[in-house]
């Protein structure tokens, strides 16, 4: 009872200085910032930026009917105009581009002529209109009928997915996959952050209470084991928080904006995966916060002074960057050889595991394996860090971590 | 209700920081641990507050295995400064009183209590980092005894205190001693050991040179330490039968230190010759010069 309540009084200590610092709230504002940004992009692009769309100008040397396909696109302002007036308003500036088009022995051709070179997206979002033009100008050189034209216009063909292994499932489609990466990437960019943060908070809260000797005052009252579990669990809290508060406010910006029209898209894309998806993300989450937040609170008992801090959680922090750019190579192909290696490496798997669940066609076993593989390295670190803790949390030395590490086996053994 | 070790030695691999260290503390009493910077005080505090386990011997408190006891009997003030920067003085004492148990009405008026008493009233609601060193050494103080610990540990208690503060510190010893908490404290500073403590312990390289009361220690030596008005040149004072060293003191008196108690009537012969002498003190010698004397150290 005693130790609950010493417990507690640290914990409810930990947690109320952590939320009250300006990083805390800076960070969290900035987090809340950067989602407004995200939500209330056309807003704000439309305050920055004017709203008129920049006149491409359209010079038509053949007979083909271009203005439904001109009509169909909203991004630019075009324009049909005759060859001089083009050339005169291009050069000018008044038009943004203009594209010529020409008969080329049956194919439509194009010439794009712009006074600066375009933009990568202007420039593919242009050939892309051109690209469907000819198409359908090619079809209108065959004398083809309307029906022959509708049949080919709706000539997509469709696909479905069957496996002969009876054990496996059928897979996923490309749609679910294409999902799956999507999520998986903000999953995977969530874990990372918050990760690096609470880390780097638990680290240097350590390292400061025993660089300051206000944990030798505090190892009077409370046991080292005590001390190591209030830690985790107040950064623990701290790291809740803010991930409530972040995702509070991003639930309720799609929920209640734009007649939750993005709430929809976003339940459209969640619907698309499934529970058990999201029971593990959950857990790998978690568990890969927890996990780090016991190796910092270990690093952090190491060092003699908080400016030491960055030093020796330096390794932990390449092991999560490790992991998030592998999580990132995965956006291309997510059934690589490097992806199924680090998605059973525990330091890495809460990033990368995900991915392999929600954009690949992964057998049930693999998660549950690289699940318990997460929880089993938690539960060991939990307790080899608190033995050492033990040890550590009084030590003063100096050198790098494994200097550290011989210097608290040699004066407590 | 005591504090005992007995023969408690505590090894680092080859290095030997405490050996076969043995003393009794009884209850409300001041006891001195003294010794040069290294010679094992921080050691022999930490294996008594459970924050290092001993290699050989026993630490008891009251009968019972110190491990055992609850940890909120004990205060303990660090050598250096231990507490939070960022907190402010009173959150931090509400903090640490919390940790103890104490209940938040008790809490408030020990703070009040303390506070005023140690003059920081201008100073409650300030961070602790913007504190000159002497009041962060009185924050920590209030904090480490403001639960009223029965047994309280302070190593190096006066350290960056300025004389007023300082006396004010002795007095809230003194005052705690009165309210029945045993004490055990370090100190470079052999006068207020001498002061404060009832018993002492010599520590020399983690060895006790002695245990036992002050006045014991002193009637090792005797009444050596001779203060004379003399005329006589100092050479000539060496002299003397039974003088051994011969200095001066800031009056100019001669301070002769002799083999033996029993050589002062001889000298008191010598210097009166049947005549009034304006001084003639003998006395025994300042813990500072034992101190100097058993461990033979140029400083202390």
């Amino acid at each position: 009872m005693r130790l609950m309540s010493k417990f507690s009084v640290l914990v409810k200590q930990l947690y109320k200085q952590k939320i009250r610092t300006l990083t805390f709230r800076l960070m969290t504002l900035l987090y809340l910032g950067l989602i407004c940004a995200f939500i209330f992009w056309p807003e704000i692009k439309g305050l920055l930026f004017s709203d008129d769309a920049e006149i491409v100008s359209v010079v038509n040397e053949t007979d083909f009917d271009v203005a439904p396909f001109l009509q169909g696109n909203d991004q630019f302002d075009w324009q049909v105009v005759d060859a001089d007036s083009a050339k005169k308003n291009v050069e000018e500036g008044e038009y943004y581009a203009n594209v010529t088009l020409t008969d080329d022995q049956g194919k439509l051709s194009a010439n794009i002529t712009s006074l600066d070179p375009l933009p990568l997206n202007d420039q593919q979002s242009i050939s892309g209109l051109i690209s469907q033009m000819g198409q359908m100008y090619a079809m209108a050189q065959m004398d083809l009928t309307a029906e022959q034209q509708a049949v080919l216009l709706s000539a997509e063909p469709i696909i479905s997915m069957h496996t002969l292994n009876e054990q496996a499932s059928d897979g996923k489609s490309t749609e679910e996959k294409q999902a799956g990466i999507f999520v998986s990437y903000a999953i995977g960019f969530v874990i990372y952050i918050f990760v690096a943060t609470y880390l780097s908070m638990i680290t240097t809260e350590v390292a400061s209470e025993k660089g300051s000797r206000a944990l030798e005052m505090l190892l009077v009252s409370v046991k080292p084991e005590t001390h190591f579990r209030s830690k985790l669990i107040g950064v623990f809290l701290v790291a809740i928080t803010q991930f409530a508060i972040i995702f509070g406010a991003l639930f309720l910006l799609l929920r209640f904006t734009y007649g939750g029209e993005k709430w929809t898209l976003v339940t459209d894309l969640l619907e698309s995966m499934s529970i058990g998806y999201f029971l593990y993300v959950i857990g790998f989450l978690f568990g890969t916060i927890l996990m780090y937040l016991i190796l910092g609170a270990l690093f952090g008992s190491l060092v003699s002074k908080v400016e030491e801090a960055g030093q020796v959680m330096m390794p932990a922090l390449m092991m999560t960057l490790i992991g998030f750019y592998v999580m990132i190579s995965g956006m291309g192909n997510p059934d690589t050889l490097l992806i199924k290696v680090f998605s059973y490496i525990p330091f890495t798997s809460g990033m990368v595991m995900p991915m392999r669940i929600g954009a690949t066609d992964i057998s049930s076993i693999e998660p549950i394996i690289s699940f318990v593989l997460l929880v089993g390295t938690t539960l060991l670190l939990y307790v080899i860090s608190l033995t050492f803790y033990k040890r550590s949390v009084l030590t003063y030395s100096s050198g790098g971590l494994i200097q550290k590490i011989k210097t608290v086996f040699k004066v407590t053994t | 209700m005591t504090l005992q070790l007995e023969k408690v030695t505590k090894r680092y691999r080859d290095f030997t920081a405490v050996q076969n260290l043995n003393f009794t503390i009884s209850k409300g009493e001041i006891f001195g641990l003294i010794g040069q910077n290294g010679a094992g005080k921080t050691t022999t505090f930490r294996m008594i507050l459970d924050l290092q386990d001993t290699t050989e011997g026993i630490i008891m408190w009251d009968g019972k295995p110190i491990k055992k006891i609850n940890r909120d009997i004990l205060g303990y003030l660090p050598e250096e400064r231990g507490i939070f920067p960022q907190m402010k003085v009173e959150e931090q004492l509400f903090f640490f009183g919390e940790l103890r148990g104490m209940e938040k009405e008790t809490l408030k008026k020990e703070i009040d209590f303390w506070i005023m008493r140690f003059d920081l009233q201008e100073k409650r609601h300030d961070k602790a980092e913007t504190l000159s060193k002497g009041n962060q050494q009185k924050v920590q103080l209030i904090a480490s005894f403001l639960h009223r610990p029965k047994f309280l540990i302070l190593d190096e208690p006066f350290s960056g205190l300025d004389p007023v503060n300082m006396e004010l510190l002795k007095n809230a010893i003194l005052f705690l001693k009165e309210q029945g908490m045993t004490i055990l404290f370090s100190s470079h500073q052999m006068d207020n050991v001498e002061e404060l403590c009832d018993h002492l312990c010599l520590l020399k390289r983690g060895e006790s040179l002695f245990s036992g009361s002050l006045l014991d220690l002193k009637k090792q030596y005797g009444k050596t330490k001779l203060t004379v008005h003399s005329d006589m040149a100092d050479t000539d004072l060496e002299k003397l039968s039974g003088v051994k060293h011969v200095g001066r003191d800031r009056d100019g008196h001669a301070v002769l230190t002799l083999e033996d108690e029993s050589y002062a009537r001889a000298l008191f012969e010598h210097f009166s010759n049947g005549q009034y002498i304006e001084k003639f003190s003998l006395d025994y010698l300042s813990l500072h010069e034992i101190f100097k004397e058993k461990v033979g150290a140029t400083h202390v």
